[in-house]
Formats: C-alpha cells, structure tokens, sequence
C-alpha cells in the first residue's frame, strides 16, 4: 500500500496546456476515479504517474518519496490500458509474466504467480494463446492480470473497460471492486462512464479541461455538483436545466412552470430574483393527476431497460425528461401534467454555472458500503 | 396486407459462392408496417448489417425477395429503391459544409430554395447543430458529424429510411433527449425506419418492434415488452436485459401440493403447486434439467428469504446495483433506492413464481414465463 | 451490382494478358536469349526455335570468352561474388545504423528531427552523377577510392535512406502503449527496443533490407566510377561483353540470367513482406 501525491503539475504540448497546475492526493488503500470527457486530460496525468510521461512542472510523490526524475521501470507500478496494450508476439502467459521477469524471480516462481493471477481473473485456460486468438474480454482479463501480477502497491487503470461490450463491462463492474479489494493497492481508475466512477470510486475526481472541477464522494457529486457541467455529467437520462428567476411568495421562495408554482423548500433568501438554472433530475419529476400539476405535452415515450423515461414539453415548449420505474403506468400522448419534487433539485447561478443551492436532503439514505 | 411497408422474404446472404460460401444471413422473414420503427439489434457479426446493406442494395440477395410498398425492389440498384439511408461511418461530403450535405439529400426532389432552407433549419433545430451548419464535416467532432449524417437521412421523404448505429457516437448528455426528438420526428411524420445497433438501450427506446439476431439467424421479433417479458429462448433473454437477466441450471420435482426448483444443486426454492398452471406444471416436469432465469430488477429482498450473502453495493445515483453470493454464483439484484447493505452481509431473497423465466437446458427454447406457457 | 457479365470477364482476361505479356517478354527473351550463339540471336528475322547451347554459360563461369578476334579473359564469377559481397555488407551496416536511427526519429521528436530525416531522405533525390565528380575527388584524396570500404561507404547513400524510412513508419505504427506496458513492468528502454519494438517492426525490416539489397545490387554508376575491374559488380562488369570484335549478346543475356537469379529468387521468396513494406513505407513516409 502507498500514496500518491501530485503537487502543481503542468503539461503543455506546444502552446496548449493539458494540465493546468493540478495537484491532487490519494490516500493508502483508496479507489480515485479520474472522471471526465474525452481531452479532459485524464490519460496524460495517469501517464505522468507511470513516469512515461515527464511534466513540465510539479512534483509527482509515490508513497511519499519523489519519483518525478524516476524512469518508469522503477516506479513499481501495475498498469491497464484502455486498448489493453498487449504484447502481441507474446503469449498471454509471457504478457502476465513481464513485470516478474525484470525481477529476476525463478522460473517456477513465476509460473506459480501467473497461475494464481489467472485463475483470479478465470483465464488459465487460454495462457497458451496469443492474444490474436483471445477474445476481447480475455484479451482485457490478460491485461488486467498483467497489471495485478507483481502486486504493485499503485495500480493505474486507463478506461479499462472502455472496449468491451455492454454485458462484460457490468460483469467487470461487479467483479473488480473484489479484486482490488483483495489486492489492497492504492488505484486510480481513469473512465468517462458515470456509473462506473460511483460503482468504482472511493472518490471522484471530475476533470475538465487540464484540471480537476471537484473532488468527493459519489454521494458528495450526485447530489451537489459543484456546476452545471458536472451536474450533466452524472446521471442517464441527463438531468433536466431550465433557465428560471426565484420569486419569493406566501408559500415560500419559488420558480414558475407552464404558470404554476413550483416551491423550492429550505432555498435561500440569495436566490429570490436572481436569473438561475434549475437543475431537476429525470426521476424526481413524476406524472399525476393532482392539482397544482405542472400541465405538459407529451412528446415521445422511450422506454429504457428498468425505466421508462418521457419527454415531454411545458407551456414555453421547453422540453423535460421525466423518468419512472419501467411496468409503473404513465401517461397517454397529448396532456399530462406532471409534479416537480423542489426539495432535490438545484440551482445553478446562470451568469457562472456554479451551485448556489444544494439539494435539502440527500437522495435515498445515508450509509456508504463498507 | 396493405399497410405493409417492407416485406423481407426466406432471404438467405452468403459471402462466397451459394450454399458453400459464409452463410451470413440465414432465411429471415419479416414485415414492417408503415409508419412503424423496427431495430435489428445483435452483436456485431450477427447479420444485422448485411440484412440492412441487402434493403438498401449495397449488397445482393442471394436467395429470397425483399418488396416495399408492393414492388420488389432486391433487383434494383440502390439509387431506385426510395430509401434514405445514415451511415455509421457517417459519410459526410467533406467538400460540402452540413448544411449543403443535408440539404443535398433534397436535391433530386425539385423544392424551392426557401423550402429547402426551411426544412434544413427545421431539422438542424431538432439535432442540435444550427451552429455548425456552416462548418465542414472534417472540423467538427464525430457526434456532430453523426448528427449531421442523421439530418441529412431524416430530412428525405423515403418509403424507408435506414439508420446505421445512428447514435453510438452521439455526446452522452444529449442522448436522451435525441432520442425522444427523433421518435417524435420520425412518429410525427409517419415515416417508415429501420434501425441497426448492438445498443438495446437505443433499440427499446426507439423501436416499436425489435428484431433480435444471433448467427445469422432472427431469434426473436416482437415488442419491446414482449421480449423483455417472453423471451423466445434464452439467448434473447440473457442477451437482451441491462443488467443481464440472472441465469441458474436448476432441476425441477414436484407433487400435489409443492413445486421444487433446485438451483446448482444448492438452493431449494419452493412454490405452492397451485402457482402453476396444471399446463405449465405438466411442461416443466417433464424436463427435469431447465435453467431458471430472472430479471434482475424482479429479484426480491424480503425478510425470510433464501439468504444470500452480500458481495457488491454499488449506488449508481438513480439505482443501486446489488450483487449476491447465491446458489454457487451471483444473483444481481436493481433497487431504484439506495439500499442501506454492508459487504458480508446476509439478505433474504425471494424470487416470485410470476417472474419466473424456464428455459429448456438443452435446447434453450423457453419453456414458461412466470405462471403461462411460453 | 457484384455479378459481372461475360463480356466483362473477356475484356478483363485480355487486358490483364496484353499487360502481362508486355512486361513478362523482355525477361523471357533474354532467358532465350541466353542459350543461343551471338549469330543465331543476330539472325533476321530472329527465330524462337533454335538449338539451345550452354555455350554462354560455359564461358562465364570458366572465365574464358571466345570471340572472333581471339579469346579474352573475362572476371564474371569475380564480378558477381563482388555484387554479393558489397550489397550484403552494405545493406548489414545500413540496417546497424539505420534500424536504431528509424526508433529513434519514430519515438523521440526532437528539435528538427523531421528535418535531419527528410535531409537523410533528400539524397535520394539528387542524381548520382550529381554527386559523384565531387566523391570521386574526395575518395582520390582520402585513399578510398577503389576499395570495397570506400564502396560500401557509398552504398550507404542508397541503403541508409531507404531503410530509414521505411522502417520508421513500422516502428510508428506499433502503438506507444505497448511499448509504455513493458517499460512500466520494469524493463529499461533497451530492453524495450529488443523485446518490443524489433520483433513487432521484423517484417518491415526484413522488407527494407530487401529492397536496399535490391537497389544496392542494381548499382550501376557508383561502382562504374569508383571502382576498378577487381572490385566492380556485376552490373559494371557486363559491360566487358561489348568487345572490340562486337557485342557478345549471348554472354550479356547468360550474365543477366546469372546476376537477376539471386534477387529475383529472394524477392519472390518475401514478395509479401516486400508488398507490404512498400506501400507502408509511401503511406506513412
């Protein structure tokens, strides 16, 4: 087990900076996802931890010592990569074994070790092959074991289920937490699927752009992310953003929809006449009958797997994804109106995006997995 | 029938000579009704996209016929089918800008000017690229360029329109919301389409009907909820289902008063005989080998249940995948809550017999759903 | 549509013949050529049925070439074990220098790497004979000219590049990861370069090396310059055919037949690789 700290570091290619003086600490033992869209900048600083990459400026510390003038080879780090990297002359065996045969271990040694890192990962019966004779969830296993086999005290994951299918990836999704629990490695796990990061991260670390936008829990990002982008970035259907002003009346601070008030309980005093954006998850609106309903049209009904989501319009014909549990009854084409649940929803300033309000309470309840 | 759009006929594809080429296609059968969105969903290599390159014309039928609207079209070069086509690979004029290359698809039709610009903003509007209409295909990113190949397929006014993997590179934010537009353009119009991904969550979004393919071969073709409810055999519904369906070989005893389901050899789950029907009962004792399977999200947690052991308690935001050490492997439970469980914790699990999926052990073919025959 | 009609296939079996024939025949008659005595071959109208003679093959390989105005002494087998001996050592140390050189200007742009490339490339751009006059003088002055070092030492205008380049696209196509994967598990960059890169790069340098040793071997003007009748190659060489008493066409035909065998059997034995390792070279040049 180990640390892994980044202190200031720049990258620039050219006149273009890709990380922008990021420092950044993971604790012994955690699981940090960097989480973020493509050019974020993610892949460059994993590299610079792997010491394949050298920073322009900045300190990178590996358990506390400094590895920043430190070749790769001696880093002691475990990787995957997103396009698994494998060696392609090499049997999967020879691929697993690489980072044992620089150690000078014995033969039998090594034999013993590949074993045990491929039974983990169900492979010891394809360690014969090339990985042009593996498929893409073996070859993925193989690169994975490759990454475990010298139990390295930091393990770095480029997007590694970034190209498998749809099913092997949830699989994985299940599985690896198991694993590196059992490996007991420090991880950062790089990927641009939300689910994954809250599936996976101890903490999330949300880049744009060269530097990291916020740092926490999945709980701490769900439900109080930091700007608009970030709030975009998590869930799926992609939370609703509609330009409102608070107004302050009997029934408390406010916003209007299709004319009707929509409360926004526990809102601060600050936001009463202030030009926001309303951020509504899909799943907190919900189809009825009751009155003081926000009256919508319904657009098109597209059924997910376990939910069913709808789009529907206001008055403004602004468009709204409502979301329910798949098998729950909805409404049929045309009229409908809907319920807005305030006490979840956010407020973005719409000058600077950023969060002026959080929600009141937490979505579900609290208690994190151990 | 009269309303029937494409009618796709005993089509065979090989690739290489006759009968002793690749058989790529294998006999498919089907009918899209006008006005109606069918999805070809399978891995990749299962035929979805040679069946769609033989609608469009880009390849040649070996064996069977395909007609739409009444006339048999797998003879005719593709330019005098009326289809409207979106690529995957996008195929974008790249001398042209997006707008030129939507409005280009208008081109034969003899509108006017102001038409062509109405519908082209029209349509921009919808996907979501007014800015970069004056742009070339090679400076914007490939979702917009994807967007663009969908305008410039969804502005015609084909028989058909045939759509690629229209989304795999669509910007996940805008998905939801594309999808909803699209359908509503597509349903609006009445136009005929005919979907080709590996993406359930696109083809049940989309799709009226859904045409389920493995090795060349049409597995299923019903509804979405069909499927997802009676599955044909336990390919579609292992394969169609996110999370994937939970799956155990069990076998199965009974008498006057209990039916016994024994998964792995491990787990006893009793039912009451009078849960099943006396056709169903008498079906599925008479295999006694068959694998149970059930939806992840119709798995139970109740007090008194089969314990399980928790393994993974994964918050999602809007879900909480749960998987449990069950019956010598994984039960994977979907709780639209978050669900308050440590790792190591024991739970009780009950599976309802109405959620029940049987399928025949050896040849896969479903046997029963829930409390009916399948 | 795929289904091709009749007539599309005869036209097609008749230009692919005309083409075929075209550049098959001058190969053909000289291998003809090469069994026939200077008189049958100079007969009008020439005549496709002769009585073959080994003549012209008995007089290479003996050494001995009988002519009308008394025998000469020939150096043919000389000559070709010249050629052998100058392209293999030529195209050894081009592959020795150029191979590292090619990783180094695939993995580590530096400043004005791609012109140091492209400068190496731009030899193959001026005519030899450009060149030559001012090497030759050098060569005089530094005591190479007319030995094989101050050959080879040329050869390398020819062979260096080539490899170079070639080689250099290879080694940019083998994905950076893979190379980071094995640096990460703990081997040095050396390491790498062996374990990694060479065995990954192999076909593109073996087709490399075969190109160079083909241009290498069809050499003419370099060696005709500077080297003298000992250490010349056979494509120098040949011209010792044309005699005071005429041009011995068999003997030419026998010695063209003798110098093509060793490349042309090599070319077609890698003509995959060769394929390949061309067109690769063009794209990603």
């Amino acid at each position: 087990m180990t640390t892994l700290q980044l202190q200031n570091i720049v990258k620039r290619y050219k006149t273009n900076t890709v990380l922008d003086n990021l420092s950044l600490d993971v604790a012994d033992g955690e699981t940090l996802v960097l989480f973020g869209p493509s050019g974020a900048g993610k892949t460059v600083l994993l590299r610079l931890v792997a010491g394949v990459i050298d920073p322009d400026e900045g300190r990178v510390l590996i358990g506390g010592e400094d590895m920043t003038d430190v070749e790769a080879e001696h880093r002691g780090i475990g990787m995957a990569f997103q396009n698994f990297a494998l060696f392609p002359h090499m049997s999967a065996e020879d691929n697993i074994a690489s980072p044992l045969t620089a150690t000078r271990s014995s033969a039998d040694a090594i034999k013993a070790s590949v074993g045990k890192v491929a039974k983990l990962l169900k492979i010891d019966h394809v360690l014969s092959h090339h990985p042009k004779a593996l498929s893409n969830g073996q070859k993925q296993r193989t690169a994975l074991a490759r990454a475990l086999v010298g139990s390295p005290p930091l393990l770095l994951l480029d997007d590694p289920l970034r190209n498998v299918d749809a099913k092997l990836r949830f699989e994985m999704r299940l599985e690896l937490p198991r694993l590196l629990a059992a490996q007991g490695a420090t991880v950062v796990y790089v990927t641009q699927d939300y689910k994954e990061a809250m599936a996976l991260g101890d903490r999330i670390a949300v880049m744009a752009n060269g530097s990291i936008r916020q740092i926490g829990t999945p709980e701490e990002i769900y439900n109080a992310p930091a700007d608009i982008e970030i709030a975009r970035l998590f869930g799926d259907p992609t939370i609703n953003l509609l330009d409102v002003t608070p107004k302050k009346g009997p029934h408390g601070i406010h916003v209007e929809l299709s004319n009707v008030e929509v409360p926004l309980p526990g809102a601060p005093e600050e936001v009463v006449g202030r030009d926001c954006v309303i951020g509504i998850r899909p799943e907190s609106i919900s189809f009825t009958t009751a009155a003081g309903a926000v009256p919508v049209d319904v657009e098109a009904e597209t059924p997910l797997n376990e939910k069913t989501v709808t789009l529907v319009l206001t008055a403004r014909k602004r468009e709204i994804l409502v979301s329910r549990p798949a098998g729950t009854p909805g409404p049929a084409q045309g009229a409908a109106a809907i319920a807005i649940d305030g006490s979840t929803a956010f407020l973005f300033d719409k000058a600077t995006g950023a969060l002026v309000r959080k929600t009141a309470t937490a979505h579900g309840r609290n208690g994190e997995a151990a | 029938m009269s309303d029937t759009a494409l009618l796709i006929k005993n089509v065979d594809k090989f690739y290489g000579p006759i009968d002793h080429g690749v058989h790529a296609v294998r006999n498919i059968s089907m009918d899209i009704r006008k006005g109606e969105i069918i999805a070809l969903l399978g891995s990749s290599g299962c035929g979805k996209t040679s069946t769609l390159r033989m609608v469009a014309g880009f390849e040649a039928v070996s064996r069977g016929t395909i007609s739409l609207k009444g006339r048999e079209v797998h003879t005719l070069p593709p330019v005098r089918r009326n289809v409207a086509m979106a690529f995957e690979g996008y195929s974008l004029y790249p001398p042209l800008t997006v707008k030129e290359n939507i409005a280009f698809a208008l081109k034969s039709s003899r509108l006017s000017q102001s038409v062509v610009e109405e519908k082209v903003a029209y349509i921009a509007r919808l996907l979501e690229i007014e800015d970069i209409l004056h742009r070339y295909p090679s400076s914007i990113s490939g979702g917009q360029q994807q967007r663009a190949s969908l305008g410039r397929a969804l502005i015609r006014d084909a028989d058909l329109h045939l759509l690629d993997e229209p989304m795999g590179q669509l910007e996940p934010q805008l998905r939801a919301v594309l999808r909803g537009r699209i359908k509503h353009y597509i349903k609006e119009r009445g136009l005929t389409a005919i979907l080709v991904t590996h993406d359930q969550t696109e083809a049940n979004a989309l799709a009226d009907r859904i045409a389920v393919m493995e090795g060349g071969e049409l597995q299923q073709y019903d509804t979405p909820q069909k499927i997802k409810e009676r599955p044909a055999n336990l390919f579609t519904g292992t394969f169609v289902g996110e999370p994937p369906m939970n799956v155990f070989e069990a076998e199965i005893s009974g008498d006057d008063d209990r039916m016994v389901f024994a998964l792995n050899g491990d787990v006893r789950l009793e039912y009451r005989t009078a849960d099943f029907q006396p056709d169903v009962r008498k079906a599925l004792l008479q295999r006694r080998r068959v694998v149970v399977g059930i939806r992840p999200y119709s798995v139970r947690r109740v007090a008194n249940g089969v314990p399980a052991r928790v393994a993974v308690n994964q918050w999602l935001g809007d879900q909480t995948h749960i998987a449990a050490d069950f019956a010598g492997g994984t039960m994977v439970l979907v709780e639209h809550d978050r669900a308050d469980l440590a790792l190591g914790e024991t739970i009780g699990i009950r599976l309802d017999p109405d959620s029940l999926h049987v399928f025949d052990a050896a040849s896969g073919a479903a046997v029963s759903h829930g409390r009916e025959l399948a | 549509m795929e289904t091709t009609s009749p007539l599309e296939r005869i036209f097609r079996f008749v230009a692919l013949s005309l083409v075929v024939l075209f550049f098959m025949f001058p190969i053909v008659w000289i291998f003809l050529m090469s069994f026939q005595t200077n008189e049958t071959i100079l007969t009008i109208p020439p005549t496709i049925v002769f009585s073959p003679t080994l003549s012209n093959y008995a007089a290479l390989i003996t050494g001995k070439l009988t002519t009308s105005a008394g025998t000469l002494d020939i150096a043919f087998m000389r000559n070709l074990m010249n050629s052998v001996f100058l392209s293999v050592t030529s195209v050894a140390l081009s592959l020795v220098l150029g191979v590292p050189a090619a990783y180094a200007f695939a993995r580590h742009k530096f400043r004005g790497s791609e012109d140091i490339a492209f400068t190496l490339l731009s030899f193959r751009f001026a005519p030899p004979l450009l060149v030559l006059l001012p090497l030759t003088q050098y060569f005089q002055w530094l005591g190479l000219s007319d030995t094989y070092v101050g050959l080879i030492w040329v050869y390398q205008l020819i062979c260096l590049p080539l490899i170079l380049w070639i080689v250099r696209g290879y080694f940019e196509d083998i994905s950076a990861d893979v190379e980071y994967a094995y640096r990460i598990a703990g081997h040095s960059w050396f390491a790498t370069f062996r374990k990694i890169a060479l065995p990954l790069a192999g076909p593109g340098i073996a087709a490399a090396g075969l190109l160079a040793f083909i241009f290498a071997w069809n050499n003419f003007v370099f060696a005709l310059v500077l080297a003298s009748a000992d250490k010349q190659p056979v494509t120098v060489g040949a011209l010792a055919f044309v005699t005071s008493s005429g041009i011995q066409y068999g003997q030419i035909a026998a010695a063209i037949v003798l110098s093509v065998t060793p490349t042309l059997a090599l070319a077609l034995y890698a003509q995959r690789y060769l394929v390949e390792g061309l067109s690769l070279g063009a794209v990603k040049g």
